[in-house]
């Protein structure tokens, strides 16, 4: 069983060298790059000033002259060909240097880590959340299957499926947020601005309840993607192992219901909600940026989206590294629990 | 294997060929399953019966009258619109304006007239595209809340919601279906070269399609398409080439099973070729779980189009979509109508689509659970 994982582990290299060289590559066949970006901000620069008065200079005919292009070709990294570029790029990674943010002029590191809090907030209160009401809402379900109960539920559930989370946010929003009808919470953001300042100052109770506001329309539209999937597993799960033999002996052997439902089948029907939690290691880097867009949150999300219609791709392949490792690691992590809680199951 | 001696044996009833009406095939019984499932059923009849309402959308929903009578010669400008024909002339119809003719006032015009000439306008005489400003009772800034002549009033520029809405229902189940046809498509071959072939091509395969499902689509989608500024199809093939992968696991398990099977054994033996072992013996067996994901694939690829159009990078600018709508209205949440219309017409059809996955999934793959109580 090591030795399988080992290799799982090793087999994880070349599928990291494969995603990120294909999207290195797609960033610097794409026009647009950070180099023509500069060059434009150059024109409108020297247009602004002097009418364009180094125009005729260049020979591409963007009126800038080919040594500036080079240099900034050189300071993007631009210079090499694409292959090369990349190797350079791998080679700064196994330092453990992403490189500098175009747009920032920081370590990508650091403009990534910075969004870490709200990530990991908005995260991990939805994937708690979620397994806290999921769960025992598919048990009852279950103990309780075609009963009025199981099916109003399962159409309010049903129409979870059928809403995307960011549009739910955006009704919200409309709804909630002051602009027609009911004024109940801000529109959107992590926290107020003045927050800092309210905390430096001490007042606890209203930076709790600042926060709070700011918190319960985000996390209902994260919710409202998983909650479908994670209840009807958890019921279909427990229904399964309710029909099994070894309930039946159970049964035929005078446990009582509650002892049959809650010790013997809840715990075999457990496993495949266990396996989840794998990826609960990408909680660092959660945040849709569909949700994060709608309610203007600055976090992981937001920052991917701005960095690719902004062409900072340091920052794009930064955000790619972390994901996929993140993915990689639980895709094995979820298999290692999965052994763990279920030892019948052998990988080989 | 039409022989009769094959047909008593395959037969459930030991009776001989006269059985054969009461024999159904796996399908048949699928299909009676399914219509079986009044929800689903339902659901399925009434979101053909929209689409197919939604073809008709330039007869019925349109500033461009069906039929116009001027001295005497019947003109049809909706129609000839829709199969590409030339539009007409303010002048050809005696209105004094410049450009294109202008029904709705052209309808009053012959009325106030009253020389026999009349115009035939559809059922809701207003055009997505159209600017709406110059209405009489549309005064002030646009978006304007909901009135009697328009329905669900008009968005940010002046243009009716409710048109809006019509047409990009045909937009967005056209486009779901050209994205769920291409990739299923593609999954379904590679999931099918990969399982049938296993061994060195399977796992060579595989890596190819992990690196390959996690690039990070919708990213790859958005500088794609801020590139190419893609219509219709050009969108729905970027879309559906980062969408198979799924399709492809599915095939692949399939294939794996299904090649272990002594039919596929016989088939073998009787020295079929292989494309015909896998397409024609393999593949329909394994068409089950690729079947009831299909409604779910829509699900997705509708709630694509919508996100993608509600952060600016979709269809191009004057489409009817909603998730622009969705997006003004973000952007005007002092006019709930934007957001709500929209959403409402999202959710209703997404809703259709859930229903009849689940009546899909309960005839091609009943769970019955027994319990002892």
């Amino acid at each position: 069983m090591a030795a399988y994982f080992a290799r799982r582990f090793l087999l994880m290299i070349p599928t990291f060298i494969g995603i990120t060289f294909v999207v290195f590559m797609i960033t610097r066949f794409v026009p647009g790059g950070p180099v023509e970006q500069a060059i434009l901000q150059l024109q409108q620069a020297s247009g602004g000033e002097a009418g364009g008065g180094a125009a005729g200079n260049g020979d591409d005919g963007s009126g800038v002259p080919p040594e500036v292009r080079e240099q900034l070709e050189r300071q993007f990294g631009f210079d090499k060909p694409a292959p090369v570029a990349y190797v350079h790029w791998m080679g700064d990674l196994l330092t453990g240097d992403l490189g500098q943010s175009y747009k920032y002029s920081q370590p990508v590191m650091d403009v990534i880590v910075s969004r870490f809090p709200v990530s990991i907030y908005f995260g991990l209160i939805g994937f708690t959340l979620a397994y806290l009401i999921c769960v025992p809402l598919g048990v009852y379900k279950a103990i309780l299957h075609s009963s009025g109960f199981d099916i109003a539920s399962s159409a309010i559930v049903f129409m979870g499926y059928s809403i995307p989370g960011w549009a739910l946010g955006t009704l919200l929003l409309v709804y909630f947020g002051g602009g027609s009808f009911w004024d109940v919470i801000p529109l959107g953001g992590f926290r107020s601005a003045n927050w800092d300042q309210m905390w430096e100052q001490g007042e606890i109770w209203w930076c709790v309840k600042d926060q709070l506001e700011h918190t319960i329309a985000p996390i209902i539209s994260y919710m409202v993607g998983s909650f479908a999937s994670l209840t009807i597993l958890m019921k279909n799960s427990l229904m399964e192992n309710m029909g099994q033999d070894y309930v039946r002996t159970a049964f035929a052997k005078g446990l009582p219901e509650r002892r049959v439902i809650f010790v013997h089948a809840l715990r075999n029907s457990l496993i495949p909600i266990c396996t989840g939690l794998g990826h609960a290691l990408g909680l660092i880097m959660a945040g849709s940026f569909l949700i994060e867009f709608a309610f203007n949150i600055d976090g992981i999300g937001y920052l991917g989206y701005t960095s690719i219609v902004g062409r900072d791709y340091a920052v794009v392949m930064g955000i790619l590294v972390i994901n996929t490792l993140l993915v990689l690691v639980g895709n094995i992590l979820s298999d290692v629990l999965y052994v763990v809680v279920d030892p019948r199951i052998r990988f080989s | 294997m039409a022989t009769p001696a094959a047909d008593t044996k395959s037969s459930v009833d030991p009776a001989t060929g006269s059985t054969r009406e009461k024999s159904l095939s796996v399908m048949q019984r699928r299909w009676r399953k399914f219509k079986s499932l009044r929800r689903g059923w339902y659901s399925f009849i009434a979101l053909i019966a929209l689409y197919a309402l939604s073809l008709l959308n330039p007869l019925l929903i349109n500033s461009r009258a069906l039929v116009v009578s001027y001295q005497g010669d019947l003109y049809f400008p909706a129609a000839a619109e829709w199969v590409g024909g030339r539009l007409y002339e303010a002048k050809e119809f005696g209105q004094r304006a410049i450009g294109e003719a202008e029904y709705r006032r052209l309808a009053e015009q012959y009325e106030e007239a009253d020389e026999g000439d009349w115009v035939l306008m559809p059922p809701y005489p207003f055009h997505p595209n159209e600017n709406l400003l110059r209405e009489p009772g549309l005064a002030g800034n646009p978006p304007h809340p909901p009135q009697a002549r328009h329905w669900l009033g008009t968005d940010d520029r002046g243009r009716d919601v409710f048109a809006r809405l019509a047409y990009g229902f045909r937009v967005s189940i056209t486009f779901a279906l050209v994205t769920v046809s291409m990739y299923y498509l593609i999954g379904m071959f590679v999931g099918s070269v990969l399982g049938f072939f296993g061994g060195r091509v399977d796992i060579f395969g595989q890596r190819l399609v992990e690196i390959w499902a996690a690039i990070p689509f919708l990213y790859t989608v958005i500088i794609i398409s801020n590139l190419l500024k893609p219509g219709v199809w050009l969108l729905a093939f970027v879309l559906a080439i980062f969408s198979w992968v799924g399709i492809s696991f599915y095939m692949r398990g399939e294939f794996y099973r299904e090649k272990a099977k002594d039919y596929a054994a016989a088939a073998i033996a009787q020295g079929e070729s292989r494309r015909s072992i896998m397409f024609r013996h393999i593949l329909p067996n394994s068409l089950t779980p690729v079947i009831t994901f299909a409604p779910f694939a829509v699900v997705g690829s509708i709630t694509a189009l919508v996100s993608l159009d509600f952060l600016g990078f979709g269809l191009q600018a004057p489409t009817a979509s909603w998730g622009e709508l969705v997006n003004q209205g973000k952007q005007n949440i002092e006019h709930w109508h934007l957001v709500t219309f929209p959403l409402a017409a999202l959710f209703v059809t997404l809703q259709l689509v859930v229903f009849i996955g689940e009546a899909v999934r309960e005839a091609f793959d009943p769970k019955v659970f027994s319990r002892l109580r």
